[in-house]
């Protein structure tokens, strides 16, 4: 039987029973007795034909499904008869389910998911381990042929290399966008298909310039084109090389990065015509060639049945005759050292899962993304401990009620499923609106992680396994806030519950307790979450205050690159710039660097000094190189400690200079002058010639705020030119200001010139910051609500006891009690449960706050002034919000209270 | 009064997982309807066995879901009315034999604890 046939087979069971009744019936007249008699005796001798329907409607099996859709149809019922009380706890719930599903929706689609290619857990990552460097995962080009080849480990390699800001021009129209270069096998071993055209093909990559064929990522056609139908085959320009559009990927493929946008993919040996000074194409560094020339990342795709501890050791004699390949590469070349030699030796090739991708994002935001986590869990206990007030509060209502069916023969646990099965419908509803709400705070969260240095491009859609985590969650919270209150509301004594005055129940007593106990619980919590959103809002604030060893305010950035407009010699346009930019009212001075400040990009070199100097033999110490433009510091007014800056005089031809930080003068030279002392840099200038250092300059933070000092090494951007610059411009006023005039003038020296990258050097620190702001911002906001929570929670519960007190104010009243003593006394009880909470809360949030520890910044965990801060807002709040039943104790007329009582 | 509660002491309930056995037993006669199944366990043993209402028409459903026994409405073949009547299946047949040999050797060991000497002589 199906349990729709549950009402013919009722009907069935009616009319068995209605007919051997009769038959009984008939019997009973048979052996003489009046009508009347035999219809009473036949019903004796039956028995109770309710009762017996019941025990047989359980033999059919489908008793507890027909009982739960009982249960919900009067849980409907109870609910539509309460709809004040019903939409606040669904508002409730939405809140805490919601606030809890976005955030894991974020969790799911950054740290979780995996690639939306074939099997995915059959990828691996290539990296290369070192005890003397950290982690690199930067492969040659002829290591990725050797991996290649093989096949009796691995199905597949593919090898890949990000291309930041390409110039992307269609139809004579440039615009910007992220791409990255492939190998041939990229798209077949990861499983990814063309959507139009065909994706990239081993044939595609076969020598240097020669298919310049590109493959576009689905949202950039949509974007870009507007889904143009003839989009296989359009010419395009890429950073003015001429291409050939092939085809569109799949709509789910981002890449093997999480979050990382990739624009357009094409074949790895076009480096030479996208970017030819990194192709350095037939030189000893030909990225093609050269065995030294880490530039790829590399993942594999295992053979079906090898493990991956089995594929690292059968690479590894092939690993080895790389390195030994690459060492005998360096000889002759200025970088070479035994050092040097040794250390490549030491390298170590692993394996690392790879089936949710590399793990760029997940290092950015897994931290701050648990962290959130944590707050939101901790605000859906607040929410469910909210809820289960309100429903105690209901179950004083209803006791009468529940004497009553007690009364009448209901069972205990009967009665508590009905109650839960109202409370599991309160939950699912809930989480319905939550997981609307979820859809929208996912977005905005998004929007709010995109706002960092490196562009985030996440997809969230609201798919079945979100909608499994939001209905799990609405049915463990419904369990929590529910199972609690329904036994406390069957636990009536019949006889008391019944009797008038039910106010003299002695379990209502308890019950109230409970609902105190709730109170402290959420005072608790909602301290903790009050001082982690203090700690980690403090922290942002003392972040941003922070000095940098630059000054942030009116400063303008943008980055320029000639090279993408075909100039070979960058030098001469730059100076004409400077010049332009320097004319400029509102302009104080301006200058230029390779790297734009707290930028994500880096490099660095290992030095060599002339002379003795400490750490003798450390000469793979890794510094960084930054060249800048004369008057550099002077724009950034970064404080030059001994010598001099850089000024106009230093170009080609004159003699080489160099300027150190104060960090890389301590770490070499000690105490002593290092100005007027040589340095070379043969690795990253590929000759060994000597720098002379003429000055030192204070420590800046390079990268991010929370770095320690690095050792850098300026050298002028005049004798070392590279590709592209970043200016900065520092203005007398709001830089936004000058921002119109500036880009005017880099196209009134050629319009083809492209700009990127524009915006204010605050603005530029505050987008470091994206981590802080996203974990300072949420934690803030969701504070706020537990607090906001609390205090209804709280107000409810203080409202509901003196409405309880009413009869017993109106006695102490009559009998001489002051009005402002009544109010007293609501706020004394109500402090008396703050207080209980913070005892609760204080040494949850100190414990909580050190798990916190790294997020924050200029304080320690255990800051007095946050916590104290935290317990005044604390009480302040729930005084304000006991106000009003303290008022409404203190107004009670004594005549009117006794009378009703 | 006292009549009917002396008699009521006289009678006993039937014994738990019995009533399948002895429903099979009797539907083995013919198709019967729960009326008739009740009333004739009650008569053949003398209405020593008092049959419930609340047991018979579950165990009778419990039957049917279990493939044991049909049931059709049918015109009774002596009056002008339509009843339940359920009747025995092959599989039930099959059932009967298997509870009725349990309860044999059932009895038989109960018998050998309560009355040993019986066995001896």
């Amino acid at each position: 039987m199906r349990w729709w046939q549950i009402r013919t087979r009722d009907a069935d069971l009616e009319r068995e029973l209605r007919s051997d009744l009769d038959l009984e019936e008939e019997e009973q007249r048979d052996s003489g007795l009046s009508g009347e008699e035999a219809h009473s005796a036949a019903r004796r001798a039956f028995g109770n034909p309710t009762l017996i329907r019941e025990q047989t409607r359980e033999a059919w099996g489908w008793a507890p499904a027909e009982r739960f859709w009982q249960d919900l149809r009067y849980a409907i019922r109870q609910l539509r008869r309460a709809p004040g009380f019903t939409i606040t706890a669904v508002l409730i719930l939405a809140l805490g389910i919601g606030a809890v599903t976005a955030v894991f929706s974020l969790i799911d689609a950054a740290l979780l998911k995996m690639l939306p290619v074939e099997n995915p857990e059959l990828l691996v990552q290539f990296k290369n381990i070192s005890p003397t460097f950290p982690i690199n995962d930067a492969f040659s080009y002829p290591a990725f042929k050797t991996m290649s080849e093989q096949s009796q480990v691995l199905a597949g390699v593919l090898a890949f290399r990000k291309l930041h800001n390409i110039d992307f021009e269609v139809d004579a129209h440039s615009g910007l966008a992220e791409g990255q270069l492939v190998s041939g096998s990229y798209f077949s071993v990861l499983g990814v298909k063309a959507i139009r055209g065909r994706t990239l093909l081993p044939s595609d990559a076969l020598a240097a310039g020669q298919n310049p064929v590109a493959v576009i990522g689905y949202d950039y056609w949509r974007s870009r084109f507007a889904l143009d139908p003839e989009i296989v085959g359009k010419k395009i320009l890429l950073n003015n090389a001429p291409f050939t559009v092939v085809g569109v990927t799949e709509p789910e493929f981002y890449g093997v990065q999480p979050g990382a946008k990739i624009d357009v993919s094409i074949p790895l040996t076009t480096m030479v015509l996208v970017n030819p000074g990194f192709a350095a194409s037939g030189s000893q560094y030909d990225v093609l060639t050269a065995p030294m020339r880490n530039w790829l990342y590399m993942m594999g795709r295992l053979q079906p049945g090898v493990t991956r501890e089995k594929a690292t050791a059968s690479l590894q004699p092939v690993f080895t005759e790389l390195k030994q390949e690459a060492v005998a590469s360096l000889a002759g070349q200025p970088v070479d050292s035994p050092a040097l030699r040794e250390a490549v030796l030491d390298y170590r090739l692993q394996l690392d899962p790879a089936s949710q991708g590399l793990a760029s994002l997940r290092q950015q935001f897994s931290k701050p993304l648990w962290v959130v986590m944590a707050v939101v869990a901790l605000l859906l206990l607040i929410t469910c401990a909210n809820v289960a007030n309100l429903l105690l509060a209901r179950a004083n209502a209803r006791e009468r009620e529940m004497a009553i069916r007690l009364a009448i023969g209901a069972g205990k646990f009967r009665l508590m499923r009905q109650l839960i099965t109202e409370s599991i419908l309160l939950g699912v509803m809930g989480g319905a609106l939550g997981v609307a709400l979820a859809y929208w705070g996912s977005s905005s969260l998004l929007a709010l992680m995109a706002q960092g240095r490196s562009p985030v491009s996440l997809r969230v859609q609201p798919d079945l396994r979100l909608l499994a985590f939001a209905l799990a969650v609405s049915l463990v919270t419904a369990l929590i806030f529910g199972t609690i209150p329904a036994w406390r509301s069957t636990d009536v004594d019949p006889s008391h519950g019944l009797a008038q005055n039910t106010r003299s129940a002695t379990s209502a007593r308890e019950r109230h307790g409970l609902g105190k106990a709730l109170v402290v619980l959420q005072v608790a919590v909602s301290l903790v979450l009050l001082v982690g959103a203090g700690l980690l809002a403090r922290s942002l604030t003392n972040l941003r205050d922070y000095y940098p060893g630059f000054n942030r305010e009116n400063v303008l950035l943008f980055h320029v690159d000639p090279t993408v407009a075909g100039y070979k010699d960058v030098v001469p346009i730059y100076e004409r710039l400077l010049d332009r930019l320097r004319a400029m009212p509102g302009v104080r001075s301006a200058s230029l660097s390779v790297h734009e400040p707290l930028s994500t990009n880096v490099s660095d070199s290992s030095v060599k000094v002339q002379g003795p100097y400490a750490h003798q033999g450390d000469d793979l110490a890794p510094v960084d190189i930054e060249p800048v433009g004369p008057e550099y510091f002077a724009t950034m007014e970064t404080p030059v400690m001994r010598g001099r800056e850089f000024a106009e005089g230093d170009r080609s031809g004159a003699p080489e200079v160099a300027i150190v930080n104060q960090s890389m003068a301590h770490h070499f030279f000690g105490d002593t002058d290092p100005v007027g002392r040589f340095v070379s840099i043969p690795a990253y200038r590929g000759d060994t010639s000597w720098m002379q250092i003429v000055g030192e300059v204070r420590d800046v933070k390079v990268h991010d705020l929370r770095e320690s000092p690095t050792l850098m090494l300026y050298v002028p951007m005049w004798q070392a030119p590279e590709g592209g610059a970043t200016f900065e411009v520092r203005t007398a006023m709001d830089p936004a200001h000058v921002e119109t005039a500036a880009l005017g003038a880099v196209k009134s020296i050629d319009e083809r010139l492209p700009v990127y990258a524009v915006k204010s050097l605050s603005d530029q620190l505050d987008d470091s910051l994206v981590e802080e702001r996203l974990v300072g911002s949420l934690s803030s906001t969701f504070g706020f609500l537990a607090l906001l929570l609390t205090c209804v929670g709280l107000y409810g519960l203080m409202a509901y006891t003196v409405n309880r007190r009413t009869g017993e104010i109106g006695i102490r009243m009559a009998l001489g009690a002051q009005r402002g003593r009544i109010a007293a006394m609501v706020l004394r009880e109500t402090l008396l449960l703050v207080g209980l909470g913070m005892v609760a809360g204080v040494p949850a949030a100190f414990f909580a706050s050190r798990l916190i520890a790294s997020q924050l910044f200029g304080l320690k965990p255990g800051d007095p002034v946050t916590f104290l801060a935290a317990c005044v807002v604390m009480i302040a709040v729930t005084m304000i919000a006991s106000y009003i039943p303290a008022r409404r104790a203190a107004s009670v007329d004594p005549m009117r209270a006794l009378r009703s009582e | 009064m006292t009549s009917m509660a002396k008699e009521t002491q006289q009678r006993s309930a039937v014994l738990q997982g019995t009533l399948d056995m002895l429903i099979l037993r009797t539907l083995l006669y013919g198709p019967a309807h729960g009326h008739q199944i009740g009333k004739h366990i009650q008569r053949t043993t003398n209405d020593f066995l008092q049959m419930q209402h609340g047991s018979l028409y579950p165990a009778l459903h419990r039957l049917e879901r279990r493939g044991w026994v049909l049931s059709k409405w049918e015109t009774a073949p002596d009056r002008n009315r339509e009843f339940k009547y359920y009747r025995l299946t092959e599989k039930g047949r099959k059932q009967l034999l298997v509870e009725e040999s349990q309860w044999k050797q059932m009895a038989e060991a109960v018998a050998r604890v309560m009355w040993p000497a019986a066995e001896e002589s």
